[in-house]
This record gives C-alpha cells, structure tokens and sequence, in this order.
C-alpha cells in the first residue's frame, strides 16, 4: 500500500470516528462557558478541601443558608432550610425547619431512580460521615469539638471496623426531630455556626448514594442544587445540566444601592437558573485561556499576568480595545492570604526559627506581586486580610515580613550553628505545573539560593499537592487560604494544633495560641474578641510558621452577555460556587460576537 | 513466510514476561510500600492495613498462586488493571485517552514521514545548491527554534489571528476540528529533523554506482529516485519509522496541554504527577507490548524490502 493510499485511509478512518456533537448553535441550549485553571479533586462534598473542587460541586449540592446574592454587607439567608434556625435561650439549641418538597436530583441510587424528597436525617447523615474517622473526611476540622455527641462518635468510629460504622448510632446534639426539622445542640456557644451552615461540606448526603457508590462517590455527585453531573472527564472538562427536580427558587427581588440602575434586579423574581448546561473548561495555560475569552469561548475570567497590559490601561481602567468589546470589569481585594509555609514537623525547619526567618527574609514581596500579579496585590505582614473586619492597621509593626538579603544571611549563620553545621538541600512544593507557576518557583529557588541555601522544586498538580498536605508530605511549600466566611475565625483555623494537617498544613502548635483560638470561638463579634485575635496573630507572627507574601487584589472580565454578574469576595473567581444559577446568557449577543471576533 | 512470524512472535513471549518482571520489580519492591504512599505520614495502620487489603498489596510476593506476581501477570494479560486513585477504571481512563491521541499522533506521524523523505529526495538530488543549503538552513532553524514557541506561535496567529483552527478543545467540536492545529505544528517542528536525517540516507545512496548507471542507462529523474534510490534507502527509513510508530500511543504532552487534547500524554503525565502507580504500570506494560510488536513488524518489513534478508 502506497503512503498515500494511507494517509486517505488514516482521514477516512478519522472523518468516521469524528462524531459532531450538537453545539448552541445547533440547539435552544443556553450555555455557561466556565474555565478553571487545575482539576478537579473531588465532587463528594463531605471531603472537600479546595477552591477548584469547591467551586464546581457547589452548583450540585446546597447548604441550609447561603448569602444573599445581591446585598451588602454580606447577608446570611435560607437555602435548604425554611426560615432562620430558632436559638435557645442559653444559644446552645438551634432548631432549624426544613423546606418541604425539596428532591435529590434523579440517580440510579434511589429506587426507580428518582430522586426523593430531602429529609432532615440527611443532614444528620451527612454530618455524622464528616465525623466517621474512616470515611476519612477533610472536614472534620468544622465540627470538631462543637456539637455534643459528635466527638463520641468519631471516636466510636474509630475503633469499628470500616463499612461497619452504624450510622443510626444515635448522637445527643444532632437529631432529626421530624422529617422537616434538625436540632443542633452544641457543646458551648458557637456564634459562628451560622457561616459553616452555608459551607459546601454540610451539605445534606443521601444514603442511598453513600452506600450505592461506595469509593465512588467522589465521581458521582448526588445533590438539591440547581444543576447535576452529565460527565466528567478527568483533566478535560466538565459538563453540568440543569436539575429537574430543582425546587422553585427565584431570583432575589431586592438588593444593594446601585444595582437596580446596574440590571441587577431585571430578573427579579423569576424562577432560576437561567442556563441549561454549564461546561467547564480545565485549561492550565495561560495563552489558550485568555485567548478563548477574547473569542468568546470563556464568559467570564480573570487576567492572565502576561495579558494584563491588553486589557488594563493606565488608571486601572478597561483598554479601548477591552471597551470596544463590551468587556466588563470588576475590582475588588479578596479576603485571601498567600504564604510560603514551613513544615513544622520538619526535623530541621521545625525547630529553626532562624532559618524560618531567613527564608522569609529572602523573598522581594514587592517584585513579586509586580512580576506575577502585575502589582495588583498588597505585601502581607500577618494572616488577616485588609478588607476583613479584625484587620490590625498596626500589623506591619513587629511583623517578620521583611526583604534583606544581607539579613537573611547573618540570620543563616545562626542557623547552621543550631543545625550543628551545613543545612541540607531543601525541596519547595508548588502548586501547580502550568508556566506561571514554573516562573514562580524559579523565582523562590533564585531568591533562596541568593542568601545561601539549596532548593529541590517540586511541581505537582493541584490534586497531588493537597494530597501532599494531607500525608505531612511537604516540607517547604506555597499555599494560601481564602476566607470561607467573613469572620477572622475562619483564618484562625490554619495555624490551630487540632487543625493539623488540613487546614493546618504547617502543623504549627503553639499553646498559648490555641488557648486564645479556643476563647475567642465561643465570642460573639466584639471589640474584645478583635483583640483576641489580633494577639493570636501575633504569636503566629512571632513564631513564623511560613513567610507571609502577599494578599491578593482581584480583577474579573466577563463579556456583556452575562447578565446578572455581581462578584462576591467569598465565593473566589466567581467561577461557580453556586452563582452560575443566577446568571443569564443572551446567547444571541454572544452569537453576534462570534460573528465579528471568531 | 509465516513460519517466520510465528517463530518472532515465539521470541517476543520472554521478553514480554521480562517486561512484566521488571515492571513488578520496579513498582512493588524497588519503588517501596505502594500503600504507605497513599495512605500518607499520618495514617492509622487500620488505614494503611485497609488499602493493602484493596489493592491486594497484602498478599505474599511471589510464592503462592494468589500473590501479587502472579495477580500482576493476570491483570496484564487480560487487560484488567483495576482502578487509578481516582477510582476510575484504568482501561476507561486509556480507552477514552486513545482516541484523542491517535487522531493527534497517526495524521502528524504520515505527514512528517510522507513530506519529509519526498523532500529528502529531491533535496539529495539537488545537493550542493542554493536550494539544498536554503532546505539545510531552514532544517536547522526549526530544530534550533523551541517547540514551545511554534505552539504558543501557532495557536495566536493560526487560531486566534486569523480563524483558521479552534484555540483550544471543545466538547461540542468535531475531533478532526480541534486537533487539525496541533497537528499542523507537530509536521512542521517535525520537519526539521527528520528531513536531515533523510536527506544524509539518501545521500549515501545517491553516491552508489548503481545511481549513476541508472542515469547513463538514460532512465528519468523520477524513475531513478523513487524506484531505485527510495528502495535501496528503505532500510533505515523503515528502521525509524516503524519503531516511531508505538511511541504514538503516548499521544503529545505539549500539544495535548495547550490544545486541551484529552489523550494519552496528559494521563500519563498526571498518572506521575499525582504518583498514580496504577495508570503508570498499565500505560508502561501497553507501550512494551505495542515495541515488541512494532519491532516484529520492523523485522518483517525488512525482509520484505531486501532481498538479502532471508525469512529464513
């Protein structure tokens, strides 16, 4: 057979093989065009622990409350639950009714495979598995030392063997009264309960599906959202489709100043979601991803650091060519930190507190942000972000955050004399593959090996570094950590001992800390608790567990046929998070786009 | 004929078993305690006992009928490697993989081999002229110029610029729509290469007496180069050839990354990225097996085209 002869048969073969799916423009659809940077770890909410993972299930499983999409300050109302919970007198009850005619969306787990109605024991469950030791939770952290009974049944399930666990083991402080009623009685006071109500692990778990998907249920979520899994290809893409079963939710009728003259009210009180499939794109890279939003194939992204020259002019503005598109912009200082953290557990860093320091002194901050961030970030001095209430205005004063080479070097002298001579190679873990996060570590390694010292970069996909976490893995490592919910408690939780390994991936412990941690969490928000908090800092501080780097300042595109886009600092990237059922897609705007740009 | 194939196929069975020894070797008692890995520093030992049971890590190594080196040949022969970390079933994590990935590797492979031993030619034939050096230059030039950049080139001007292709991957996109850019740019960074390496075999051929005979007979250009010295040149085209051919299995890491190709080089990749000694084993065992095969081929193709290899 002759070469050409093969070719034509290769294209044949190929031509056959290629089947064309139904595009929007084929269909009615209306399509949300999401991206995400990393993979996806897991969509079993319960064992959560990232922002990517996070994102995504959070348009497939509900919480009890959410915030209000349009109001600021930022406000806590019902999702799943009916009304706000009933607080006992002495705040230890909280007795939350349920909405009635809520469905798990339709599965081959339930009987006939249809989805049943939600009951108040799925909160029960689903909780109860966060505590099951074996089912090996990320997020056991929540509850831990909260709810009267659950600590007993963790340790319980501890000792019965895996696929054992008796579920209908009863609890004192977590019972469903009736099928539309959860009563919560907790250990002591918890004023923050109401925040880790909206948190994506207490989502309502159906049996069915724990015990019909087995390990399997990372890959299988059942949930009441607005949307469920059609496929989900591992490092590819995700696709989602509206949820039939979704129950009659309807766009917010009221909101903050401003956002009735911004649209923002146009659908209010319609029936959501909007959109019929939402896809989401995984593209690492930087080009091919600012690329498809100029071409219309991402609605909604943020800006690539080598991209930010086309799309911001001088004073912080949309460029002309950004304008012409009818891109929007939105601005806002996330309530992030992001840190070079330091095993504590680590045989030499651990128990080197000069060699900590001279790390910390080792990294130009300022460059840093300028390089990869194009200076829209602020220096970090402590752990609590500016924009949050508890921010001490004082912190710079007494921080370890400091670039001096020539102090790092004097501080490595010190160093060596505890190490009992030379320090070894050490291995710097970052968070991702792509080129970006390559510069970085290039210029981490450059920065260290400056004042004196020998760094091993590792790489490693988002999934396989929060494994790392988890197992101790890392010694040094980059990290950050978004505010779940506007309350500093939340930030605390890093560098508390009974967090380690996750949230606590530095596994930190000091004391004196976990003591002011322990006092603050059963305050309610006053200037008394500020200050406890402001004191925990301090000590982290002190004790430099990691060098803090910077807090980031986000800017979101997203073309003018999102309707309904207003960013939430909480709900980072905006990218899901259980918002894509507000938005709206003028699909023949994004069409006549195509037409001009594509 | 078929005597001889069968004989080659006979020779390819220890060699196949020694994959498999080695592979075993390398990831059970070489690369450590599979389990301790995935299980992490802080695990319980109930923890770490429960995954030894799962994946069978706790069976005894060798002398039994149930032990691991046995279980490892049973899942190898019958294409049953069990689940990836991520509790999918290897063989549907790489039969989804195959596709994307061949529809990228086969039309690139074609291409490079077609364009390149046809330019070869004439290039040999024209040797020594502006053209030949223009050819060389620009052969080195490409392979000077970094794959990264005729990627990140093509996929701004040829996709972006001026529409031609897609920028990236789209479910809702035909196959031969979203990889006929990566293709594209896999011939021509191939290019460079494997046009000098052709270029020097058929030189070497183009030097033989029988060449000039060929002209002084007052046979035609055309006749002499592909009948006569494309025939004599065969042996190390096929040699290269063939033995590329397996390798396309692999899919494009590059390619498949900045495209969003949902192939095989992106598993593989994640598969050590994320320490997923489960895909690695079996994507490894795969690409042994597709060598030893391809190298069967090679052998056979060999005495198809020279006369003075025997079947024999």
């Amino acid at each position: 057979m002759k070469f050409s002869s093969i070719v034509l048969t290769t294209m044949l073969l190929l031509a056959a093989g290629c089947d064309r799916k139904g595009g929007e423009g084929e269909s009615d659809e209306i399509v949300l065009q999401h991206r995400l940077r990393a993979k996806v770890q897991s969509l079993d909410a319960a064992n959560i622990g990232d922002t990517i993972s996070h994102g995504v299930a959070s348009e497939i499983f509900d919480c009890l409350y959410t915030y209000h999409y349009l109001k600021r300050p930022y406000l806590i109302v019902p999702q799943l639950a009916a009304q706000m919970p009933e607080v006992s007198e002495d705040g230890l009850t909280y007795t939350i009714r349920i909405k009635e005619g809520v469905r798990f969306a339709d599965d081959e787990c339930f009987a006939g495979g249809k989805g049943r109605e939600l009951k108040a024991s799925d909160f029960v469950f689903a909780w109860k598995r966060i505590a099951d030791v074996k089912a090996l939770s990320k997020n056991w952290w929540v509850f831990d030392d909260k709810i009267a009974g659950l600590d007993e049944f963790r340790e319980y399930t501890q000792t019965s063997k895996k696929d054992e666990v008796d579920y209908s083991r009863p609890v004192e402080g977590l019972t469903a009264a009736d099928d539309y009623t959860l009563v919560i009685k907790l250990k002591r006071a918890w004023p923050q309960i109401l925040y880790v109500l909206t948190y994506l692990p207490t989502a309502p778990a159906a049996k069915e599906a724990v015990d019909y998907y087995g390990k399997d249920l990372i890959n299988h979520p059942v949930g009441t959202g607005a949307f469920k899994l059609k496929i989900w290809h591992r490092g590819s893409y995700i696709e989602m489709v509206r949820n039939p079963n979704f129950r009659e939710e309807l766009y917010p009728s009221e909101g903050t100043e401003g956002d009735a003259e911004a649209g923002l009210l146009r659908d209010a009180g319609k029936r959501m979601p909007f959109v019929d499939r939402i896809v989401w794109r995984i593209v690492p890279e930087d080009q091919p991803r600012w690329l498809m939003f100029e071409q219309g194939d991402i609605d909604i992204t943020s800006i690539p650091k080598d991209n930010y020259g086309q799309a911001i002019a001088m004073g912080r503005e949309l460029t002309a060519s950004m304008k012409e598109r009818n891109i929007r912009l939105d601005a806002f200082k996330e309530p992030d930190t992001f840190y070079i953290g330091f095993n504590m557990e680590d045989p030499v860093l651990g128990v080197n507190k000069p060699l900590r320091l001279a790390i910390s002194c080792a990294f130009d901050r300022e460059k840093w942000i300028e390089l990869f961030y194009n200076g829209r970030g602020d220096v970090a001095y402590g752990f609590i972000p500016p924009c949050m209430p508890g921010y001490d205005p004082n912190v710079k004063e007494g921080s370890r955050t400091e670039y001096n080479p020539e102090k790092a070097k004097r501080l490595l002298e010190q160093a060596r004399e505890i190490n009992g001579g030379e320090l070894p190679e050490f291995k710097l873990t970052m968070q991702g593959t792509d080129t970006t996060y390559r510069q970085m570590g290039q210029f981490l390694s450059r920065s260290l090996q400056e004042i004196g010292l020998d760094v091993e970069m590792e790489y490693l996909d988002w999934p396989t570094y929060l494994e790392k976490l988890r197992t101790k893995g890392v010694q040094i490592y980059q990290s950050g950590w978004i505010a779940d919910y506007p309350d500093v408690e939340n930030f605390l939780q890093i560098f508390y001992s009974k967090r380690s390994p996750w949230p606590n991936s530095s596994n930190y412990s000091n004391p004196e800390y976990d003591g002011l941690v322990e006092q603050a969490a059963l305050m309610e928000d006053s200037p008394q608790r500020t200050q406890l908090y402001r004191k925990a800092e301090r000590i982290v501080m002190e004790d430099a567990p990691c060098a803090f780097m910077f807090h980031r300042i986000f800017y979101v595109m997203y073309h003018d046929w999102v309707g309904n886009f207003k960013p939430n600092a909480y709900r980072p990237d905006s990218f899901g998070y259980g918002l894509s059922k507000y938005y709206r897609v003028d699909v023949a705007k994004r069409a006549a786009y195509h037409k001009k740009y594509k | 004929m078929t005597a001889y194939i069968i004989r080659r196929l006979l020779y390819t069975i220890p060699i196949v078993f020694g994959v498999l020894l080695l592979t075993f070797v390398l990831f059970t008692l070489v690369g450590g305690d599979i389990s301790l890995e995935i299980a992490g520093k802080n695990a319980t030992p109930e923890t770490i006992e429960e995954i030894r049971e799962e994946y069978g890590f706790n069976k005894p190594l060798f002398l039994s009928w149930d032990s691991q080196f046995i279980n490892h040949f049973k899942s190898a022969l019958t294409f049953d490697f069990g689940r990836a970390l991520d509790r999918e079933p290897v063989l549907d994590k790489i039969k989804r993989g195959v596709g994307p990935s061949l529809a990228l590797t086969v039309p690139m492979f074609f291409g490079v081999v077609i364009i390149s031993v046809s330019l070869a030619l004439v290039v040999a034939f024209v040797r020594g002229t502006v053209w030949d050096m223009l050819v060389v230059l620009i052969c080195v030039a490409g392979m000077s110029i970094p794959y990264l950049s005729f990627i990140l080139f093509g996929q701004y001007f040829l996709a972006y610029k001026w529409g031609l292709f897609p920028v990236f991957f789209s479910p809702d996109l035909a196959m031969a729509s979203y990889v006929a850019l990566p293709v594209l740019i896999g011939i021509v960074t191939g290019l460079g290469g494997n046009l000098r390496f052709y270029r020097t075999v058929m030189l070497d051929e183009m030097r033989n007496d029988y060449v000039r005979t060929a002209f002084a007979k007052g046979l035609n250009t055309r006749r002499v180069l592909f009948k006569h010295v494309l025939k004599n040149a065969m042996i190390p085209i096929i040699t290269r050839v063939v033995l590329a051919i397996p390798f396309l299995f692999l899919g494009s890491l590059l390619l498949e990354r900045f495209f969003g190709i949902p192939g095989l080089g992106y598993l593989m990749v994640e598969a050590i990225g994320s320490r997923d000694y489960f895909v690695i084993n079996a994507m490894t065992y795969i690409s042994a097996i597709l060598f030893v095969i391809f190298n069967v081929i090679t052998d056979i193709c060999y005495a198809l085209v020279d006369p003075r290899v025997s079947f024999d």
